[in-house]
């Protein structure tokens, strides 16, 4: 058994990953939830982001805010274009599966074809910076990803709750025809959320080339574990992603503290299996 | 006239389900079209609503050619319907219900007064506002669809069987309801299968079988035809 210490730093750094799970997990289940669109080029598209903001500040030494703050609208557009093509070709829940998989292997190689398979790492001054907690170290950046993925979470989940526009999604996602006959625009807004959920992806992927060592193949890693905090934390439910990031973040941290690293995949879905055998009506 | 249909052929992929239906709404009346299951009723109310786009014929709002308009536009022109089965958004609040229905931007400035209207006219619904509409019993789940239509300040309400699997007391509670908001200057478009009530409460309807129009004209007259007795009335 590992000492306290060792535990809770254990459990900091797992909320603290748990933090990128959520804000990976958000757009996705926007689009799942509010859109019945299951957008697997989230990921290409977080990791096209990475690699811009990378490529903008080692060759071009832009500064990484000043990145986000290109490349997070540019995605909004993407998200949009995408989107177009979605409502264009009539796709529907399972053919976006298949057609968002189709598009990130294609980034992917667009990315391998740019950047080459090589492992890539954006070095900042901040990279390494943390902060001294008592007995615990927490890392500055993923601190910053943790406080912005909050800030993001909890006012997408009161733009749902209180606004006109977030009802009528969240109308429009029940019954598209009865929210249409009392003026749901559908198709309007089902463009502005791809765009913010594309959005989403550009914020996340700023934090991945801040964080992680880029390389192309790199997309599918989070594929698995963020699609189990999607569902945990219950369709279209910003903040509900969030929590579950958190959760599991924290659950794979600690049980490879106890354990070995093998065990943190195990750990992610056999909470998703008991979420959906407690209340099979969950997703 | 208020609404005007000439005509009107709707059909489900090949299938026709009506055929040259014609009917008119004035301005503070209240029409009932009744007529047996399969008749077509819920097709015709759809298509006047908007959910369902017309083949063929003519379909005006207050002089306006709806079948140009896009059907989220349909409401802006003062069309609110009550569907059939409700229709709730069941996962959302009371409360999150009605104001879907003052969404159109002519009637979200209203929203307090009209929420307060409704609660007026509804009294429970007040206490159960922050409930889940999913939860409700199938009267109070009624109300809201009600309340919704009469926030979005409609000209003319659509009524699509709102008595189906209601208790009796209740119904009689609706039917007062369809009264009253004609009283308040909307119009009333009722499809019912409860003919009595429905031709009870009525100024005038429409008897459609088999997606035609079979016969139309006052309710005391039409209730007074053999055919009618027979079919719908059981004498």
């Amino acid at each position: 058994m590992p000492s306290a210490t060792l535990l809770g730093q254990a459990l900091i750094s797992g909320v603290l990953a748990g933090g990128m799970y959520g804000l990976l997990a958000m757009g996705l289940s926007l689009s799942w939830g509010l859109l019945r669109l299951v957008n697997l080029s989230h990921f290409a598209l977080a990791f096209l982001a990475a690699y811009i903001v990378y490529e903008l500040g080692t060759t071009w030494h832009v500064a990484p805010w000043w990145s986000a703050a290109l490349v997070v609208p540019a995605m909004f557009g993407i998200g949009a274009a995408q989107h177009w093509l979605f409502d264009r070709f009539r796709v529907n829940e399972l053919a976006s599966l298949l057609i968002t998989f189709s598009v990130a292997v294609i980034l992917e190689a667009g990315i391998q074809l740019y950047w080459t398979a090589d492992f890539r790492r954006y070095e900042t001054p901040y990279s390494t910076l943390s902060i001294k907690a008592g007995p615990f170290f927490i890392p500055v950046l993923e601190l910053a990803l943790c406080l912005v993925a909050g800030t993001l979470a909890w006012g997408t989940w009161l733009w749902l709750r209180r606004t006109f526009v977030g009802k009528a999604l969240r109308a429009s996602a029940e019954d598209a025809d009865i929210a249409a006959a009392y003026g749901v625009n559908h198709k309007q807004l089902a463009y502005l959320l791809s765009g913010i959920g594309a959005a989403y992806a550009g914020i996340a992927g700023t934090f991945i080339a801040l964080i992680a060592t880029l390389a192309p193949a790199e997309i599918w890693t989070w594929l698995g574990v963020v699609f189990a905090v999607v569902i945990i934390g219950r369709l279209g439910n910003p903040l509900g992603a969030l929590l579950a990031g958190m959760l599991i973040g924290a659950s794979q941290s600690v049980a490879m503290a106890i354990f070995s690293p093998a065990w943190a995949p195990v750990v992610s879905f056999s909470i998703l299996i008991v979420v959906l055998l407690w209340d099979p009506e969950w997703l | 006239m208020l609404l005007e249909v000439r005509n009107l052929h709707v059909g489900y992929g090949d299938a026709p389900a009506l055929w040259g239906v014609s009917l008119e709404v004035d301005t503070g009346e209240i029409v009932s079209v009744i007529g047996p299951n399969g008749a077509g009723k819920t097709t015709l109310i759809n298509a006047i609503a908007g959910l369902l786009r017309c083949r063929q014929g003519e379909l005006r709002f207050d002089g306006c050619d709806m079948t140009r308009v896009r059907a989220h536009d349909y409401c802006n022109h003062g069309i609110a319907l009550v569907p059939e089965g409700r229709r709730l958004f069941a996962k959302m609040s009371v409360e999150e219900n009605l104001e879907l229905g003052c969404y159109r931007a002519a009637a979200r400035p209203a929203r307090t007064r009209s929420l307060e209207h409704i609660y007026a006219l509804f009294p429970i619904l007040r206490d159960k506002r922050r409930q889940v509409a999913g939860e409700l019993s199938g009267g109070q789940q009624q109300m809201v669809a009600i309340g919704r239509a009469l926030m979005a300040r409609p000209r003319i309400v659509l009524f699509d069987e709102p008595s189906l699997g209601l208790a009796p007391a209740i119904v009689d509670d609706m039917f007062d309801i369809i009264a009253r908001v004609r009283s308040e200057g909307a119009a009333v478009l009722l499809v019912e299968q409860n003919v009595l009530k429905a031709a009870g409460i009525a100024d005038r309807a429409y008897v459609l079988e088999q997606g035609r129009i079979a016969t139309h004209g006052l309710p005391a007259d039409l209730l007074q035809q053999p055919h009618i007795r027979e079919a719908y009335l059981g004498v």
